[in-house]
């Protein structure tokens, strides 16, 4: 099976005379059996991009290849792929069976070829018992997987998926998640997954992009992305909870980049000289920071709250630089005492004021 | 009437005593809207089963056995007749068939497609309501004539189909609107053509609409008497409204007793028809923005 290749893709919009440049210049490959996630805040193109890829809407500029097969132009039809909708846009007048067979009949296959291709998806999908119900039957998260058997039983040169779960509930998304992961895996076709839950993005992908107002901003493995950002937005939108920033300066001293936040210091990589005497946003993981009950020992902070999750709790303080959420551990209790706000420096990331690209 | 009426308070009594007055009332208007509306069909069924000898003279409120008699329906045998519901019956179908087949096609066009002027267009539609088919129907008649479509079945069709349209354009193009785009989205991902997605996954979902939009256009052409007369004016093709007309007209040979029993007989498709398609009816109009 082919891999995908998107080059150049841009799509402009025009609404009442005004120009909306929906995806910009945007390159991705995706390999053969790979599973790249796209992620981003709504409106940021992503499901626009998926859109041109599945032949749904036409690209401006740019090109779409499946393998060494020039598909920009081709219908929809042709393309021989497998896209599962938000709305789950199963046909509500025929059965399950009906609904899953529904692209081989279209295909030509016969009766009997069409039930056994069904009847085999089904129980990889675990539906067997569903196949007669009519879809308004069936729960959320059963009607996503009769679409994922819709999908299955065609065997598709390549799989789409447009925020197929922000319909369901949590605990539905992490028992569809696994679900998918075998489908696409059964498959082993190239796997495009359109996102704005950064969660399903780390847990599903092998690779993960993050896009912003129409631009690839990182194409990364999801650990890569979580550690290494390459721009303040990617440090912000992936993880939770989010990036703690701070305004910083950078200063030379004794030949080592030193990171001045208010009136604290932080040693940081040697890298830095280039920048001295620079402005610079610093931003932090809450897991990096430390609560000191010393209010000395580092940045003094009061606290706010806490928002116990079992395996952590997340404490907000309110500080010099403005409220700071730092992850605890489970069985800290701040009581509105004063706190000293110790940052971890080796997970201390810059980035450019500007543009937001990471410095260091 | 309305049964959201609080139970008390409206004529100062207790609330027990109110409540029964309200139920009273209720009844009583229900009698009187039952009585001025069921009371000339009520008399027509009774003068179709009354020997027509006696109608003039003898008819009383209650049937009485004695007059009783299925003679009249012996009318329906009678080949003019006969022509006249045949006629009404091909012309009903054959609007039927044109309004739901144009009206599901334009609908889905105004619903999925985007032109200039698209909602003018579909405004325009609606200016053909303003007209009553009398005016509509003299430059109807010299058109058709120099056509070649003056007499016939299809002319009349067409001219009834014209007159249904704008109403189930604006019920198919609302309601297809309903229909969520991803679902012939779905299909086309699965290898369906436009044409073939239209016809499987929106046409099926449209049975609402569709049979509201035949009820509609049914009730015009069963009952149309302008178009009838104006379109089909030879005896032979005319449908049975403007038929049964000329025929009171002509002549001694239509009693009033016959008139009612072939009136009966015509009365029961449409009564049908609304009685068992009412749930589908309902369903279709309510489509919001409509």
């Amino acid at each position: 099976m082919p891999d995908i290749t998107i080059q150049n893709l841009t799509k402009v919009y025009e609404e009442s005379g005004d120009e909306i440049v929906a995806v910009d210049d945007v390159t991705l490959t995706i390999a053969d059996g790979e599973f790249v996630t796209l992620v981003g805040p709504s409106g940021c193109g992503k499901t626009t991009t998926l859109r041109c890829v599945a032949g749904l809407n036409t690209p401006t500029s740019g090109t779409i290849h499946f393998g060494e097969r020039d598909v920009t132009g081709i219908p929809v039809q042709e393309r021989n792929i497998a896209l599962l909708f938000q709305d789950i846009a199963l046909y509500p007048h025929m059965s399950v069976q009906e609904n899953m067979a529904y692209g081989l009949k279209i295909a030509g296959f016969s009766r009997k070829e069409r039930i056994a291709r069904v009847e085999e998806a089904a129980g990889l999908l675990q539906i067997t018992d569903q196949l007669e119900k009519m879809p308004s039957e069936l729960s959320g998260g059963q009607q996503q997987r009769v679409a994922l058997g819709r999908s299955l039983v065609r065997d598709p040169e390549v799989f789409l998926f447009d925020e197929p779960m922000s319909d369901l509930d949590a605990k539905l998304k992490a028992e569809l998640r696994p679900v998918i992961e075998k489908v696409t895996d059964e498959i082993g076709c190239p796997t495009l997954y359109v996102t704005h839950d950064q969660e399903e993005a780390m847990t599903m992908s092998d690779r993960v992009a993050v896009i912003n107002d129409g631009e690839l901003e990182q194409v990364a493995p999801p650990k890569e992305i979580y550690d290494e950002p390459e721009s303040k937005f990617v440090s912000q939108f992936i993880g939770q909870p989010s990036t703690q920033f701070f305004d910083g300066r950078v200063r030379a001293v004794n030949g080592r980049g030193t990171l001045v936040v208010g009136d604290y210091e932080y040693e940081v990589s040697d890298g830095l000289k280039g920048w001295s005497g620079d402005d610079v946003r610093v931003g932090l993981r809450p897991q990096y920071i430390t609560v000191s009950d010393d209010a000395e020992a580092g940045i003094p902070a009061t606290h706010l709250l806490d928002e116990p999750l079992g395996d952590a709790t997340h404490s907000f303080f309110e500080t010099e630089f403005g409220e700071v959420i730092v992850v605890t551990d489970p069985d800290f209790e701040g009581n509105g005492g004063e706190y000293g706000l110790v940052f971890q420096s080796d997970y201390i990331r810059l980035f450019d004021v500007d543009s937001g690209v990471r410095i260091a | 009437m309305s049964s959201n009426e609080p139970p008390g308070g409206m004529f100062g009594l207790s609330y027990d005593s109110e409540s029964r007055v309200f139920e009273a009332l209720k009844l009583l208007s229900t009698a009187i809207i039952v009585l001025v509306g069921v009371w000339p069909i009520y008399w027509m069924i009774q003068l179709a089963f009354t020997e027509y000898e006696t109608v003039e003279d003898a008819v009383t409120v209650f049937p009485l056995p004695e007059i009783f008699t299925l003679d009249n329906f012996a009318v329906l045998a009678d080949p003019e007749m006969y022509t006249y519901m045949f006629n009404t019956v091909v012309v009903a179908i054959g609007t039927i068939v044109t309004v739901v087949v144009v009206s599901l096609i334009a609908g889905y066009g105004l619903a999925r497609l985007s032109f200039p002027q698209k909602e003018n267009f579909a405004r325009i539609l609606l200016i053909g309501y303003l007209f009553s088919p009398i005016v509509i129907g003299i430059p109807l008649y010299q058109i058709w004539r120099s056509i070649g479509l003056l007499d016939t079945r299809i002319g009349l069709i067409i001219a009834l189909s014209a007159l249904s349209m704008p109403f189930a354009v604006w019920l198919m193009w609302k309601y297809i609107m309903t229909i969520p785009e991803a679902h012939e989205e779905a299909a086309w991902v699965d290898g369906a053509s436009r044409w073939r997605g239209f016809r499987d996954v929106v046409v099926p979902q449209c049975r609402p609409a569709i049979i509201a939009a035949a009820l509609f256009a049914f009730a015009l052409a069963w009952n149309d008497f302008t178009f009838a007369q104006i379109l089909l004016p030879s005896t032979e093709t005319t449908t049975f409204a403007p038929g049964v007309l000329r025929a009171m007209g002509q002549a001694q040979f239509l009693p009033d007793a016959h008139l009612m029993a072939i009136s009966l007989v015509m009365t029961l498709p449409p009564l049908l028809f609304a009685y068992f398609m009412q749930s589908y009816l309902l369903k279709g109009f309510q489509v919001r923005a409509l």
